[in-house]
């Protein structure tokens, strides 16, 4: 075999093609780059009182060993994993419905109200929920109006209300991803379920759901990935209560000047997420076996 | 061809002139937001008229300006930098700041010597982080007179601070404890008895007024500008002086090294040092002018963080070494944040 068997003859003839590729590799060189300043400032010393950093040092990873950063680690995988769920059991029957409702104004509403979530600024949206999860806010404003709460519910700086607001983006992701997966089911696999006898539930738990194994184990990692990036929503939600790994970078990194332990705490949480991703993919796939038709 | 040759000279010269008028032109690093506003509509309406020069902004954090500023090094983008006294520092210690010469800036004399922060950079305006509260949310008659109060049992889960600067309650509870910002450790304990009064850690202006306008943390480590913003949109905030002192925050100006407009740029400062520029910058931001000279208005000068006298200066201002506070402010933050926030 010579070099010539491996390049396509349509290459062959337009050889420019490959300056096409330009761009990608342009870009790939300059997040390569990125990611070995950070590493290589990971491991570096920290001069009080100086942007300039000192000479190589592990003090930064041991650093890590308190166990205050144990539990923001824990915790963020904990909130990325309390996402994915919800957003996949919310996000399923909206994706269904989306793909399968034959009216178009319920597809265009399931459509609007799923994905202007997308089209609001972080910042934005995140006050929003600011107003609503509060003491005086919407929710507890209802709920003691109609008498069901004497007093306000602590939604604010929680858990809970970080988890609302972050399904609140990670919804419409979700939902796009089902959607693409049921839309490429073969509705002839049920009716034929159906023409066996099998009811709707049955049809739906025994067809359409392991057939949509894949778009579910692709949203929930998605999720669980895109959630790990959060940053101003546990930020103002959360009030300083409930931190997640992109927070703390700011908060001991960027607010102090400590960049080495600042891009420490980068190195950490980017193995963090690989290593989060790659149990999770593992863990899940037998589902997308079972969905692969 | 006389003609020609006049109208080419006097366009040279027009031309000439335009380039020099062109050249005259300042560019100053400020925080956005209302803060540019505030040095748009004081110091640099006069400086225009007084110079004719044109000012132009260049905005952000502080610590994007000044990250943007250490690698613009020796060629900056800006000529002037408002940044807080103890960033301020870390300028003056990357070489970042021309050192400055205080007898071209006429206005310096009545400078008070708490803005005098350094030999690269001097006080532009100055503000307390001092106990904000909302009387309406507490027990009746409940009142701060010391830092002390702030650990009293009645105020579970009701106060909150910044989670981008420990300084504050860190050096009040060394104070507190018999020590100072340098024996800072020996506030430890205390500040971490202090957790459980703990609602809430504030990450920006907004949201620390968001927080005491919504009465979710009625309690509040509070910039005292922040408080009087919110109280005049109706929010029924009052702030305290506590005896041993409210914390007391300067902004700072300074001169890039490499500048080149550096007359022009003393000049800016020396109109930021006006004391009618000074008197205007305190009543629309209720906060302290940094020279003596400046004349406030009776119903300003009464507000508690205003710092009108010596004696005021002197005996209700916490202040924290700058430089020690640039060095140590990391240090402080991830001890706060591994010991009181987490």
């Amino acid at each position: 075999m010579n070099a010539h068997d491996t390049i396509s003859p349509t290459a062959t003839r337009r050889p420019f093609l490959k300056l096409f590729t330009a761009p990608a590799v342009i870009t790939a060189a300059i997040f390569a780059i990125s990611m070995l300043a950070i590493l290589q400032f990971s491991i570096r010393k920290h001069i009080p009182g100086s942007l300039d950093v000192g000479g190589f040092t592990l003090a930064n990873f041991a650093g890590m060993l308190h166990p205050l950063y144990a539990k923001v680690f824990f915790q963020t995988v904990w909130l990325c994993l309390l996402t994915a769920v919800i957003s996949l059991v919310l996000g399923y029957p909206l994706a269904y419905a989306l793909v399968r409702s034959t009216n178009l104004f319920v597809k265009s509403f399931i459509l609007i109200t799923t994905v202007t979530p997308l089209f609001l600024g972080e910042v934005v949206r995140t006050y929003s929920w600011i107003v609503v999860l509060g003491n005086n806010g919407f929710v507890n404003s209802v709920l003691m109006q109609t008498g069901i709460i004497a007093t306000p519910l602590q939604l604010l700086f929680t858990v809970t209300g970080v988890t609302i607001a972050l399904v609140h983006v990670t919804l419409p992701v979700v939902v796009i991803m089902l959607a693409a997966a049921i839309a490429h089911i073969d509705p002839d696999y049920e009716k034929a379920a159906e023409s066996l006898g099998a009811g709707p539930v049955r049809v739906f738990l025994t067809v359409t759901l392991p057939l949509s194994g894949p778009g579910i184990v692709a949203g929930l990692t998605t999720a669980f990935a895109w959630t790990f990036s959060a940053f101003a929503t546990p930020q103002l939600v959360g009030g300083g209560k409930v931190n997640m790994v992109s927070n703390l970078v700011y908060q001991l990194g960027f607010a102090n000047f400590n960049f080495p332990f600042a891009a420490a705490l980068c190195v950490a949480g980017l193995a963090l997420t690989y290593v989060s991703i790659f149990v999770m993919r593992t863990s899940l796939r037998p589902l997308e076996k079972v969905g692969l038709h | 061809m006389r003609m020609p040759i006049a109208i080419l000279a006097a366009a040279g010269i027009a031309l000439s002139s335009t380039a020099s008028l062109a050249a005259e032109k300042l560019v100053i690093s400020v925080w956005g937001g209302s803060w540019k506003d505030l040095v748009e509509q004081t110091v640099v309406k006069k400086f225009k008229a007084e110079t004719g020069a044109d000012v132009e902004f260049i905005t952000g954090g502080t610590i994007d300006r000044l990250n943007k500023a250490k690698l613009a090094k020796g060629n900056p983008e800006s000529d002037l930098t408002f940044t807080t006294s103890h960033v301020g520092w870390l300028y003056a210690t990357d070489g970042l700041y021309e050192p400055l010469d205080l007898g071209k800036i006429p206005n310096a004399k009545w400078l008070v010597e708490q803005a005098k922060i350094s030999p690269y950079h001097i006080g532009s305006w100055a503000y307390v982080y001092t106990i904000g509260y909302r009387p309406d949310l507490l027990p009746a008659g409940f009142k701060f007179e010391s830092w002390n109060d702030l650990w009293k049992p009645e105020l579970k889960g009701k106060i909150s601070a910044p989670d981008f600067d420990a300084s504050h309650l860190v050096v009040v509870s060394a104070v507190l404890s018999g020590g100072d910002a340098a024996t800072w450790q020996k506030g430890g304990d205390k500040l971490k008895a202090l957790k459980p009064n703990f609602k809430a850690y504030y990450a920006n202006d907004a949201a620390s007024q968001q927080l005491m306008q919504n009465g979710e943390a009625p309690v509040q480590v509070m910039l005292s500008m922040n408080a009087y913003y919110i109280a005049s949109q109706g929010v029924p905030v009052e702030l305290a002086i506590p005896k041993e002192g409210a914390v007391l925050g300067i902004d700072t100006i300074g001169i890039m090294k490499g500048s080149k407009n550096v007359d022009l740029a003393y000049k800016f400062i020396n109109v930021l040092l006006d004391p009618a520029v000074q008197a205007e910058i305190a009543t629309l931001k209720k906060g302290s002018p940094v020279v003596t000279s400046a004349k406030l208005a009776p119903e300003i000068a009464k507000l508690p963080g205003v710092f009108t006298t010596p004696d005021q200066w002197n005996k209700e201002a916490l202040v924290i070494d700058h430089k020690l506070r640039g060095e140590l402010t990391g240090e402080w933050r991830k001890w706060f944040t591994e010991n009181v926030i987490n």
